[in-house]
């Protein structure tokens, strides 16, 4: 009788599901595996609720910068046409044949992103039937914003280029001095391995090296903003991204490299 | 249980059409208290609503959160804590006023937690935390409201 009063008490059963909480709690920290796994199921069963609210994110998202975004695309856009047109012409004068590009960009929406791992990872909407491809290189406004470390079907999630276990084969543009960028899992940017009596000035463009088949070389990352104390030879260089890492609503991932 | 159900999902809705804004208030929480301390509601019907908070926290934690079970045990907890002090209080004390407190008390404790264990501590934090709770007040008055409407049809 003792028992089945206590059974009755709402109190018991709220210690039992706090503890029972904090043992979900161990567990998932103890298996991250198994953590990923529910996480990706039950984004999976909220994918079709939740997407009326995505969509309406958008709308309003895009109708409230349109004009601000095209202004700034359409001069991009002739910039690169400049660009593009001046180097056809050399490349045609040094009897260079351009290969038809058969590699492409896949659009997607960002879905989740953690607060506590604001800078290390996210969740796009877009996954292997998309084209999509663990290590790919995924891009913001033109520049390198992470890369793909996870695929499914319907989803991916992206490993940020401010984690700091990121580590990825970049160039100062200027000077063609090689280094590797890395995070911190707070928003700064550094590059590592240049040499100490190398002078890299403020401003300097970074981009990546030839790193792997799904990340071509070339994408720009950021700027040089400064040198940090140097170490072992090396100058730890800090780099400002050049996307806006804050406000990434969507992304651009690189879906060639098959070849 | 639909009602609840309905919340949840509606919370849900509501995070991630201002994802990037703001955190959403926690309305599952609030509605939870409701029920669970509407004088109509049996001790057995308190025993299930603590374990929907809980389900619920645990879903919730495993789509926005990174420490799946913080919000379970928030929110089961919080539950059961509400109905043990809801009952430690003789009948008169149990007004509008108190579930009103109640209410407050739950809600601040929440995002207070949720804050504190945001692992990186930044301004974007305490402002996301600030707004949090400016927009639960309308929601605190219109929960009290419900059960102030609620409460008196069943006396």
């Amino acid at each position: 009788m003792n028992i089945l009063d206590r059974e009755l008490k709402p109190w018991l059963h709220g210690v039992i599901s706090v503890l029972l909480s904090f043992c979900v709690l161990w567990a998932m920290i103890t298996f991250p595996e198994l953590h990923h796994t529910f996480v990706d199921g039950v984004n999976n069963i909220l994918y079709y609720p939740e997407k009326p609210a995505i969509e309406m994110r958008d709308i309003v998202k895009y109708s409230s910068n349109w004009v601000l975004e095209r202004s700034s695309l359409r001069e991009r856009v002739t910039k690169l046409e400049l660009e593009n047109r001046a180097m056809s012409a050399e490349l045609q004068k040094a009897g260079i044949k351009v290969p038809v590009p058969k590699e492409g960009n896949v659009t997607a929406k960002i879905t989740l992103r953690y607060p506590d791992d604001w800078w290390q990872e996210f969740r796009i909407d877009k996954g292997s039937r998309a084209g999509i491809k663990e290590g790919a290189a995924v891009t913001s406004e033109g520049f390198l914003i992470g890369r793909v470390i996870r695929v499914d079907q319907n989803y991916a999630w992206v490993q940020m280029i401010t984690s700091s276990s990121f580590l990825i084969a970049a160039a100062v543009d200027e000077t063609r001095d090689l280094g590797v960028i890395t995070g911190d899992d707070r928003g700064n940017l550094t590059l590592l391995y240049v040499p100490e009596e190398r002078q890299l000035k403020n401003g300097m463009g970074v981009s990546t090296s030839l790193m792997g088949r799904h990340v071509p070389p070339g994408i720009p990352i950021g700027r040089v903003i400064g040198a940090k104390e140097s170490k072992d030879g090396f100058m730890p260089i800090s780099i400002q991204a050049g996307a806006h890492l804050t406000q990434l609503y969507s992304v651009e991932v690189y879906s060639g490299g098959d070849n | 249980m639909i009602y609840l159900i309905a919340v949840w999902l509606l919370q849900d809705f509501v995070q991630v059409f201002l994802m990037g804004f703001f955190i959403v208030p926690n309305i599952f929480l609030m509605l939870l208290l409701m029920m669970s301390l509407l004088p109509a509601t049996s001790r057995e019907k308190q025993i299930i609503l603590i374990w929907a908070a809980f389900a619920g926290g645990l879903i919730w934690d495993f789509r926005w959160t990174n420490l799946p079970g913080l919000t379970a045990a928030l929110n089961a907890g919080l539950v059961a804590a509400a109905c043990f002090l809801w009952y430690k209080i003789p009948a008169q004390g149990r007004t509008v006023v108190f579930f009103t407190f109640i209410l407050i008390a739950s809600i601040l404790f929440s995002g207070f937690a949720h804050f504190v264990l945001w692992t990186v501590p930044s301004q974007v934090a305490l402002r996301q935390f600030f707004v949090q709770q400016l927009l639960g007040v309308p929601l605190v008055i219109v929960f009290s409201l419900i059960y102030w409407k609620v409460s008196d049809k069943n006396v």
